[in-house]
């Protein structure tokens, strides 16, 4: 591997970290929240391509689990009322509470998810999505019903993470979307670690060889079933985190999300980021994310697309085409995503340079 | 690797330190005092009033969401033409968000720093969200839905009686006109969703205090086929049928029930119907005993208010349907409109000042025949409800029944919050 040298990818590292800690003191709400919106998805999208990506694992179930983060955090974190139950924990707990919840209702499921493979598991987990429906729907007590659940803010004690009590940092009032992207920052950071750890361990190298060849893998001692009931839990976990950032983010949870549009664009990220790695979920999940909505923020200046409401090509459906175009192009062209793109540029350039010295 | 992270941390440090002097966020927000005396909130300036639109042009309601963005910029256009208010023009700043909550979320992250008031919010699951927010941002907006847990916030503004309202008011003309007679039974198909949930309040009510009896149906908004329930309770020998779903399940459970031998009255909230049903095959069934409680006035109705929009919109949009969502559309500009005309009164076009003209208005008449109260918010603003029916030659696709009246049925009502 022609590998840049050790302090060239700290510093990057560095300067990346130090560019998103920026963010907040110049970024409007929109860019905040569609920010904050991109980095709940990557973490959700990491999830998602250590079971289908790295093991080969489809799953249809993954907006499931993310309504399991985000319900669960709301029941954890609320306190009874007339209307609704809820078990009033401290916001931290009930957060890690709901993370661990949507793990255990992903342990529920690893009988099956541990011995359907591939295609056949995708048909199972969108029962999941409908079921999940259901349950939003109809267990009103919990969910809210259609009008969804109010969010308590996230309490650290020392930092609320809420528009009140006002925080100003160097002349810039930072509010909850603001105080919110550090500490998704932070989740994410430490998300992708643990995956890239897990890829590149023992287990990682287990899961490609189940996806790539499962009777090999079998032979060579890995227990097939274990391991993929194991990552299906590890990744409901990942959904289980975007959900409760997403929560919130959205304040009030509403079931209207958590369907099966947003399992399908969960697939897209993964497959138009780069399968099987964590830089590529990461850049799938900021793609499909901004995308729709920096499109029809930007709508105004963008030629050939008209302003809504004058008929014409919408910003909207404008996003749509790109969205599938992109994903047409990426499994013709780009086998490897957007990740796998960069890598093979990187390699051209230096395998040149090699040549010229 | 320790020198690495202790020059990262320098790195850091004196980023940080740059950033914050030259930010924009570091202003202490909008606001200001105008040349002529009228103090500024977001999205106003000497020249300009904007007006945040989110809507759903490429979605589910795609047909409702561009006859109200289009009425909405007739009204601003013909509001420019006269001179603006508080000699400001007016901008309507649209952003489809395709009923979809999260692109509606940020359409409307970008549009609370950006407008004044939001004259157009498509989905009550969507208000739903954001009421929170709307709330803390003081936002005076006007959401497209009118199920009762929209009430009882202050800075949204509902347009119409609510749908358990809509269905007292119904369910009692049933009854007042026989159709209906006391101790019968009345079917209720629903959609599973805040709309259907808010229709079925005013059934129970109003069954309750006529001692009428309720079979109820749920069904998905992603169900069309309505053969089990329409057929269903047509075995059961209901008295009448209510409908609060879209227009496609009103013509297949339209169609069913009259197939399988119902001969009652058919009822449907305001959502119910849309004329392009006509031209489908449920239509002999709609032009007869199938009627519909809604807020609406026909736009076809010989008031000069209503010749304006139709002719304006006509001249703006040739060739375009025009149902009630334009009509709908166009007043709620004028709502926004007179609140900005009071709030330049007193010279305060702040959300501040908009919330409180808009809340001291206890008579808003357009010239379409009724008022709006709009100084509470616990309640809708007015309780009169249309009975219409499906009319082939007018150009809304229906002809009043019964004209507007608040039943002595809902004066006892108390419609739920949220």
């Amino acid at each position: 591997m022609f590998e840049s040298p050790r302090w060239v990818r700290i510093s990057a590292l560095v300067a990346g970290v130090a560019l998103m800690l920026l963010v907040p003191f110049y970024a409007d709400t929109f860019w905040m929240q569609a920010g904050l919106f991109a980095i709940a998805a990557a973490i959700g999208a990491i999830g998602l391509n250590l079971l289908t990506g790295a093991t080969g694992q489809l799953s249809l179930g993954h907006a499931f689990f993310l309504a399991v983060g985000a319900y669960g955090y709301v029941y954890f974190a609320s306190e009874s009322d007339n209307h609704f139950v809820g078990l009033g924990l401290p916001t931290p707990v009930a957060a890690i509470l709901a993370v661990l919840l949507a793990g255990l209702v992903g342990g529920i499921f690893s009988p099956i998810a541990g011995r359907l493979k591939g295609t056949y598991l995708g048909i199972a987990t969108l029962a999941l999505i409908f079921i999940g429906q259901h349950i939003l729907s109809n267990a009103e007590s919990v969910t809210g019903s259609h009008n969804g659940r109010q969010v308590p803010p996230l309490d650290l004690g020392f930092l609320v993470f809420d528009d009140s009590p006002e925080l100003v940092v160097a002349n810039v009032p930072l509010g909850a979307f603001e105080r919110l992207w550090f500490l998704a920052l932070i989740l994410l950071v430490i998300s992708a670690w643990v995956a890239r750890g897990v890829l590149r361990g023992r287990p990682g190298r287990a899961l490609n060889t189940i996806r790539d060849h499962e009777i090999a893998a079998g032979v060579m001692g890995v227990p097939v079933a274990r391991y993929r009931a194991a990552v299906f839990v590890l990744s409901s976990m990942y959904a289980g985190l975007a959900g409760v950032i997403l929560a919130l983010v959205f304040r009030q949870t509403v079931p209207d999300y958590f369907g099966i549009i947003l399992a399908l664009d969960y697939l897209a990220m993964i497959v138009i980021g780069g399968l099987g790695t964590v830089a590529g979920a990461m850049i799938g999940a900021v793609f499909i994310t901004l995308l729709p909505q920096v499109l029809t923020r930007y709508s105004d200046g963008l030629p050939l697309v008209a302003a809504p409401g004058s008929g014409g090509f919408s910003p909207a459906e404008a996003a749509r085409i790109i969205y599938g175009a992109a994903v047409v192009a990426v499994v013709l062209f780009l086998p490897g995503g957007l990740f796998g793109m960069w890598t093979r540029i990187r390699l051209a350039v230096a395998a040149r340079r090699h040549r010229a010295v | 690797m320790k020198l690495n992270i202790r020059m990262s941390a320098a790195v850091l440090a004196v980023l940080l330190a740059a950033a914050t002097g030259c930010s924009d966020k570091a202003t202490g927000g909008s606001g200001g005092t105008g040349k002529d005396g009228v103090k500024h909130g977001p999205g106003v300036t000497d020249t300009t009033i904007k007006l945040g639109v989110i809507t759903d042009l490429t979605g589910p309601y795609a047909p409702l969401g561009k006859g109200l963005t289009q009425a909405e910029q007739l009204y601003v256009e013909e509001i420019n033409k006269a001179g603006g208010i508080c000699g400001r023009k007016l901008e309507l700043v649209v952003r489809d968000a395709g009923y979809d909550v999260q692109k509606s979320m940020s359409a409307y992250s970008e549009l609370q720093g950006s407008t004044l008031a939001i004259p157009q919010l498509i989905g009550s699951h969507v208000a739903s969200a954001l009421k929170t927010r709307i709330n803390s941002d003081k936002v005076l907006t006007i959401p497209m839905a009118w199920s009762n847990t929209l009430l009882g916030s202050e800075y949204l503004q509902i347009t119409g009686p609510t749908y358990d309202v809509d269905m007292i008011n119904g369910i009692d003309w049933l009854v007042k006109t026989g159709a209906v007679k006391k101790g019968g039974t009345l079917g209720h198909i629903y959609f599973d969703n805040d709309y259907g949930a808010s229709a079925l309040l005013g059934t129970k009510y109003a069954a309750d205090k006529h001692g009428l009896k309720v079979v109820e149906q749920k069904i998905k908004p992603t169900d069309t086929d309505l053969t089990n329930q329409a057929g269903a309770l047509a075995k059961q020998k209901v008295d009448g049928i209510l409908l609060s779903v879209g227009p496609a399940q009103s013509a297949s459970a339209a169609g069913v029930a009259r197939v399988a031998g119902f001969k009652g009255p058919i009822l449907g909230s305001n959502s119910a119907y849309a004329k392009q049903l006509l031209a489908t095959k449920a239509k002999p069934a709609l032009l007869q005993g199938f009627y519909i409680a809604t807020a609406g006035i026909p736009i076809q109705e010989d008031l000069p208010a209503l010749k304006k929009i139709r002719d304006g919109y006509a001249a703006k949009f040739p060739g375009q349907p025009q149902d009630s969502a334009v009509v709908t559309g166009y007043s709620s500009g004028e709502i926004i409109g007179n609140a900005i005309k009071k709030a330049c009164a007193s010279k305060d076009l702040t959300r501040e000042g908009l919330i409180k003209a808009h809340r001291s208005t206890n008579a808003f008449d357009n010239g379409q025949g009724g008022t709006l109260d709009f100084t509470y918010f616990d309640k809708p603003p007015t309780l009169q409800t249309f009975i219409v029916q499906p009319d082939e030659q007018a150009i809304s696709g229906t002809k009043i029944v019964q004209n507007r009246t608040e039943s002595e049925l809902v004066k006892g009502y108390k419609v739920p919050l949220a």
